[in-house]
């Protein structure tokens, strides 16, 4: 029986000094895909505008739209150049699919547990993507800290909203909160943790420290929560949002870092808004 | 261990939520405790997440009571309670921190040093070092490189690492720079291996400096994060390595000249041991060489003393007393020869024309009237006539290889003298005698010029001598500025080779006068 050889890049493999990172130039086919999400985005839009049906078909559209291309870019800055875009156009189709669907009814909010799934199916078929986090499991170390991240800051943001701000913590109208539950789930969580988490912090992890890759990413999920339209405008809203979407960015690159997978990111973001869509202002 | 703290800050949490007081319950400054408690245990990090979920948890209980009481000494007094625990955490869990490196590194110190004394293999304690130096570190692949032109791996972690001439240590090495590689398996860098782990894989690459120059490379292979602070420790480790490696190395040397020295000691003490013995020969060999003739000279005068001997017995005996003391006079004229080489003292010569031929016949003539049994020939070569040499140190050299040759031809034989111009050697005379004797074996070929040796052979147990007449006729050659050489084949005999300044190597130098 042999040993093997361990392999330490640094003293067995060739190194080339004079071999650069060559600059990536954009695919055409992620242009493409772009271009077409920002069309769709600006149909919806324009449907919103209208009366009726169509309006609430635009704003489906919108929505999805906006998560479609989310997902998009993620999968262009994580996958490498000599993949296709086929499971994520899969991915986001689906997205669109469930946005249309829960504009006319609640029930159609269940066809947002789909993407989630295509999306743990290509990271069970393709190894390469583990590089970002994507595999089906994670230590029940990290999934208990996710979970139970999220549910304290759910929690906290209940007390203090409640306490301090004298909102109401409750649920109302049950399908219509699993509806926002599902929708968290498909997504809002989903789409969050895919380009924050997997594909920008995992990018920047590999070229710089922890800490700046985790600010750069979480700076830019909390822009993404400040432009997202459904925000309410009170002043404490929106300080809050930033505060609890900062700490959750933070604590989703940590259970990344520490993990390897963005599974446990993923629960302390469902968790989380789960206790959000509790609140009534 | 951070389940603690945690649970006392939650225990606080709720005897603050029981005491349900309108102004901020003095209850809150209890959050210090788990605080500084998860600081000492975790450090920074423990300490300034406690500290930060204090914060948090006090929030609910601050902030409404601030908007109550509106921004007041005790509102003020209740956003500084809240803002103490996350900052307290992070400075005394930094100062734990730091306290602990530093003692990690120093015990590392410590713990290279007393390896370097322990009783074990020099490899086996470069691969302590190196396992402890990459827990310190808490790297995955740790390798200590030694060498700039001719590098190789002498330790690592674990163990068995290839080493290659075009990799990155390589180059460190070539360039004596550090090397910092964010992501070594994607790295453009290198070529494309395996697909990439969840979490980056950082290298690290030192040089190792004693400062007295580049003494090697340390590489690590670290998972995850290689944060400023590790890379300092990983610096001064890489400063004791170097020391290691120094020391290592010292000690290397130090038992290679221990050993040569050694050595050389043993071979004195065999040299004097083989001198002596020598010595202890010589002195019996010189005593019977000397009493044969003395027993003789006694032997023949006490004759001639005690009794009336014939005349013609008296002539008889007078000629064996004329015999032995010539004999006794050569083996002291020898000694005395010897005597001065060795002091150092040059040998006084007396260069004059020397007609070779009638020297080499008269020679001949002499031995052949005592060996009978044995065919002497002179061949002497036209235009090697003349030389220009003592007269005496070339008939002794001439006695001494002819002495030879019959004495190891013990069963007779034939012995040629030869002379010709040496045709390497302008202006040299070449001199040869060879015989068909017994030979000299390969093995001694080297020592037979040396004094005191004599060829050993079962055939010649039974010859007599001090082993001095080779060493004399090179001695007497070299005195004149020539050499001499030798071609033995065993049992089939040697031919003895003597270059000697001819009367054309003085004439060469000085100008023809009639030109």
């Amino acid at each position: 029986m042999t040993t093997a050889v361990p392999l330490m890049r640094l003293l067995s493999v060739p190194f080339d000094p004079g071999r650069a990172r060559s600059v990536e130039r954009p695919r055409w086919s992620g242009v493409v895909t772009a271009s077409a999400v920002v069309a769709v985005l600006g149909a919806g839009l324009a449907m919103e505008a209208a009366h009726g049906d169509l309006r609430h078909i635009g704003q489906g559209i919108a929505r999805g739209a906006v998560h479609a291309a989310f997902l998009v870019a993620g999968w262009i800055i994580a996958v490498s150049r000599q993949d296709c875009l086929g499971p994520v156009v899969r991915a986001a189709a689906s997205l669109f699919v469930a946005s249309i669907a829960s504009t006319f009814s609640l029930w159609g909010a269940l066809l947002y547990l789909l993407p989630p799934l295509m999306l743990l199916s290509e990271g069970v078929r393709r190894e390469a993507l583990r590089h970002v986090g994507l595999c089906a499991t994670a230590r029940l170390r990290s999934v208990v800290l996710g979970l139970g991240a999220g549910m304290f800051l759910g929690g906290h943001l209940l007390i203090s909203a409640s306490l301090t701000f004298g909102y109401l913590v409750s649920v109302s109208n049950v399908g219509q909160y699993l509806a926002a539950v599902a929708y968290d789930v498909g997504a809002n969580a989903l789409t969050a943790e895919w380009l924050f988490r997997a594909a920008i912090f995992s990018r920047a992890w590999r070229r710089w420290e922890f800490w700046p890759s985790a600010a750069l990413s979480t700076s830019l999920a909390v822009t993404r929560y400040m432009a997202d339209p459904a925000l309410p405008h009170a002043i404490e809203a929106r300080v809050g949002a930033v505060f609890y979407c900062a700490l959750l960015g933070f604590t989703a690159c940590a259970l990344r870092a520490e993990s390897g997978s963005i599974l446990p990111g993923y629960l302390a973001t469902v968790t989380f808004f789960a206790a959000y869509r509790m609140l009534v202002p | 261990m951070i389940l603690g703290p945690i649970v006392l800050l939650a225990i606080i949490t709720v005897a603050m939520a029981v005491e349900a007081a309108d102004a901020p319950s003095v209850i809150r400054h209890l959050y210090l405790g788990p605080t500084v408690w998860a600081a000492l245990s975790l450090g920074a990090r423990g300490g300034g997440l406690v500290g930060f979920i204090a914060c948090l948890v006090q929030a609910p209980f601050t902030l409404p009571a601030m908007e109550r009481l509106g921004l007041g000494p005790e509102s003020i007094d209740g956003l500084v309670s809240m803002t103490m625990p996350p900052a307290l955490g992070v400075a005394v869990g930094g100062l734990v921190d730091q306290v602990r490196t530093r003692a990690a590194r120093l015990q590392t110190v410590l713990d290279l040093q007393r390896d370097l004394l322990r009783d074990a293999t020099l490899q086996e304690r470069l691969d302590r070092a190196a396992d402890r130096v990459r827990d310190l570190l808490g790297a995955q692949r740790l390798a200590l490189v030694v060498g700039c032109t001719a590098a190789r791996v002498v330790a690592s972690s674990p163990g068995g690492v290839v080493f290659l001439d075009r990799s990155a240590v390589a180059w460190t090495l070539r360039e004596g720079l550090p090397l910092l590689i964010h992501d070594l398996e994607q790295d453009p860098r290198f070529p494309a291996g395996p697909a990439a782990g969840p979490s980056p894989v950082r290298g690290l690459i030192l040089p190792l400096d004693s400062g007295s120059g580049p003494v090697g490379a340390l590489a690590v292979e670290r998972v995850g994060g290689f944060p400023l602070s590790t890379r300092a420790v990983a610096k001064e480790m890489a400063l004791q390595l170097a020391l290691v490696v120094e020391n290592a190395r010292l000690a290397l040397l130090q038992q290679r000249f221990a050993e040569e020295l050694e050595a050389k000691v043993l071979a004195a003490t065999d040299r004097l041991r083989q001198l002596d013995q020598a010595k202890t020969e010589f002195v019996s060999v010189v005593a019977h060489e000397l009493r044969t003739p003395l027993t003789a000279l006694q032997g023949f005068t006490e004759l001639l003393v005690s009794r009336a001997v014939p005349p013609e017995r008296t002539a008889k005996a007078l000629s064996h007393l004329h015999r032995e003391a010539e004999r006794l006079g050569r083996i002291v004229a020898e000694l005395l020869d010897v005597s001065r080489i060795e002091s150092g003292r040059p040998l006084e010569l007396k260069p004059e024309a020397v007609d070779l031929c009638e020297m080499i016949d008269r020679n001949i003539e002499l031995f052949a009237a005592q060996h009978q049994g044995h065919r002497f020939r002179c061949v002497p070569h036209p235009d090697a006539r003349t030389l220009e040499a003592d007269r005496d140190a070339v008939d002794r050299i001439l006695k001494n290889l002819i002495s030879n040759a019959v004495k190891y031809s013990p069963g007779g034989g034939r012995v040629i003298v030869r002379t010709m111009p040496a045709d390497d050697h302008p202006g040299m005379i070449e001199m040869s005698v060879e015989d068909d004797g017994v030979g000299i074996p390969a093995d001694q070929r080297s020592r037979i010029f040396d004094k005191y040796v004599r060829v050993r052979d079962r055939q010649t147990t039974a010859v007599r001598g001090l082993g001095l007449g080779l060493a004399l006729v090179r001695a007497l050659t070299e005195a004149h500025g020539g050499h001499v050489e030798v071609e033995s084949l065993p049992g089939k005999g040697s031919t003895f080779r003597v270059f000697l300044p001819g009367e054309q190597a003085v004439l060469a130098d000085f100008p023809d006068s009639s030109a």
